[in-house]
């Protein structure tokens, strides 16, 4: 059935290599936004909104490739769907990368190292989801890299419950302050939760091409 | 792949002569299956409390957790690793002992613990790269 779906025409091949290179570009942005979490530069978080827009510009040649005629027609709606998944993700990521310039470089150790978790978790996440595109074309059961990612979106669950307990106790002194504080940490959370909706997606490929 | 990859270091404590109840309550609170034991001096080693002994021992023969002390019910010593060691050894140690834990210790201090829960998602996780745990 695979081997119809995805018949290795030279425009089908063109759109899987820019789907990988896409995620590849998310996995390069969650490598940068842990560096610069870690080494505490804001300058370095500037990467993210250049990676995006170089996401940004795949993303439109994939889309333009498929309504250009690339795969089955049944097809080309889940692939789009996903494409704009991940490109989702890529927005959550500078969204939370905007929020930290703003954000006050004297919070507490502990929540720093949590974020640093989290982020550390999301680019574990990306790069698994690189491994299960590829996997889908090796007519490879997703099952199990599925089940890691969503391994993963737990762990940063559990963190960010942790976070948030920890949040409510912290004195805010002014609005902005807590504001930014706690869109940082929601946007950074989320970016877990888009990558697995992402697997999932591609799970639900892999099961419908059965 | 080396367990100080997967190790929680954020662990929870309990003092040895501190009431069962205190350890039941930080349990529920932080959704813990177990606890570490403070040693109470220099001489002493770190220990553990579970929530299965705190059901078998107390709770199941209807004792007052607020009157006996968590060393009563503790197991010591725990079981220690280095956080070089890599996770196929750790399951055999956890196989041997049958045990849910391990803890990571360096030097004297521990700085980490490891639960079945967690050696279990590692490896489905090296699983789903493709690779071997063991």
């Amino acid at each position: 059935m695979l081997e119809k779906v995805f018949s290795g025409g030279k425009t089908e091949q063109k759109v899987i290599e820019n789907i990988k290179r896409h995620i590849k570009i998310l996995c390069s942005a969650s490598d940068c936004f842990k560096k610069a979490l870690v080494e505490r530069d804001k300058d370095q978080m500037l990467c993210i909104p250049d990676l995006e827009r170089e996401g940004d510009i795949v993303r439109r040649e994939i889309i333009s490739n498929i309504y250009e005629g690339a795969f089955l027609p049944f097809l080309r709606p889940n692939l789009c769907r996903f494409v704009e998944i991940v490109d989702e993700a890529f927005d959550v990521m500078e969204d939370a990368a905007l929020e930290f310039e703003y954000l006050d470089s004297e919070s507490d150790r502990e929540m720093e190292e949590d974020c640093i978790r989290i982020s550390d978790i999301n680019l574990k996440m990306c790069e698994m989801l690189l491994i299960a595109f590829e996997a889908l074309f090796r007519k490879e059961d997703l099952r199990e890299k599925n089940l890691a990612i969503r391994i993963y979106e737990k762990k940063v669950d559990e963190i960010k419950l942790d976070l948030i307990k920890r949040l409510r106790k912290r004195e805010v002194k002014n609005f902005w302050e807590g504001k930014i504080l706690s869109d940082f940490i929601s946007y950074l959370t989320h970016v877990s939760d888009v990558i697995e909706d992402a697997s999932d997606y591609l799970y639900i490929m892999n099961v419908s091409l059965r | 792949m080396k367990i100080e990859e997967i190790m929680t270091k954020k662990i929870e404590s309990v003092e040895a002569d501190a009431p069962v109840y205190n350890a039941i309550e930080k349990m529920v609170d932080k959704r813990l299956r177990s606890l570490l034991v403070k040693p109470k001096d220099e001489k002493d080693v770190y220990g553990v409390v579970t929530v299965r002994d705190i059901v078998f021992k107390i709770l199941g023969k209807n004792l007052d957790p607020s009157k006996i002390r968590v060393e009563e019910i503790s197991s010591k010593p725990v079981i220690c690793i280095n956080r070089d060691m890599e996770i196929e050894h750790v399951i055999s140690l956890m196989n041997k002992f049958n045990i849910a834990r391990v803890f990571i210790h360096e030097g004297k201090e521990i700085i980490g613990v490891v639960s079945l829960l967690d050696v279990m998602a590692a490896a489905l996780i090296e699983r789903a790269k493709g690779g071997r745990v063991a």
